[in-house]
């Protein structure tokens, strides 16, 4: 399995990115670039146990970490 | 499903590695295990049955399942058979 082709299939459902530091996002991934930097929408930030919501947000792919496809996230919501 | 090229510039040869577990660490401090299905030139992974080992604020590990983990961020990558912890040959002698 290649990696991107795994997060290409991933587009349109829920994706959980887990960053260098304390933070994590969750959302729909509407797409992304050869950097693996990512669209998303309808976004769940986490900071801690800080959680805040955005519309349709462009990640930087520098700090990503650790990608879950199909994943709601360290809450589970 | 690419085949793979006979001609690897890569250092490490994964597929060794393919079907055993692996301990990866990151960029920042995180260090997770898992089983390595797949990967490609950039160093990018893909994990299953991945288990992150938390630190803080007491140590556990949290289960993350199916995961691709991002080349540009990896520090070191060895399997998880043969490891072991020894004491600290650094620390200070009382």
């Amino acid at each position: 399995i290649l990696p991107l082709e795994l997060i290409d299939r991933c587009i349109g459902s829920r994706i959980w990115a887990v960053m260098k530091n304390e933070r994590e996002f969750t959302g729909t991934l509407a797409g992304f670039d050869d950097f693996v930097n990512m669209v998303l929408e309808d976004v769940g930030a986490f900071s801690g146990i800080k959680k805040t919501s955005l519309a349709q947000t462009l990640l930087n792919g520098n700090n990503i970490c650790v990608l879950i496809p199909g994943s709601s996230g360290p809450d589970g919501a | 499903p690419a085949m793979d090229k006979p001609k690897r510039e890569a250092i490490l040869d994964l597929s060794k590695y393919v079907n055993t577990r692996i301990r990866v660490k990151f960029m920042g401090g995180r260090e997770v295990t898992g089983i390595l299905k797949g990967y490609d030139q950039l160093l990018n992974l893909v994990l299953d049955d991945v288990e992150e080992v938390v630190e803080l604020p007491k140590p556990h590990t949290r289960i993350l399942g199916l995961a691709v983990l991002r080349g540009p961020t990896i520090t070191i990558i060895s399997p998880v058979d043969g490891f072991e912890e020894i004491a600290n040959p650094f620390a200070a002698q009382e």
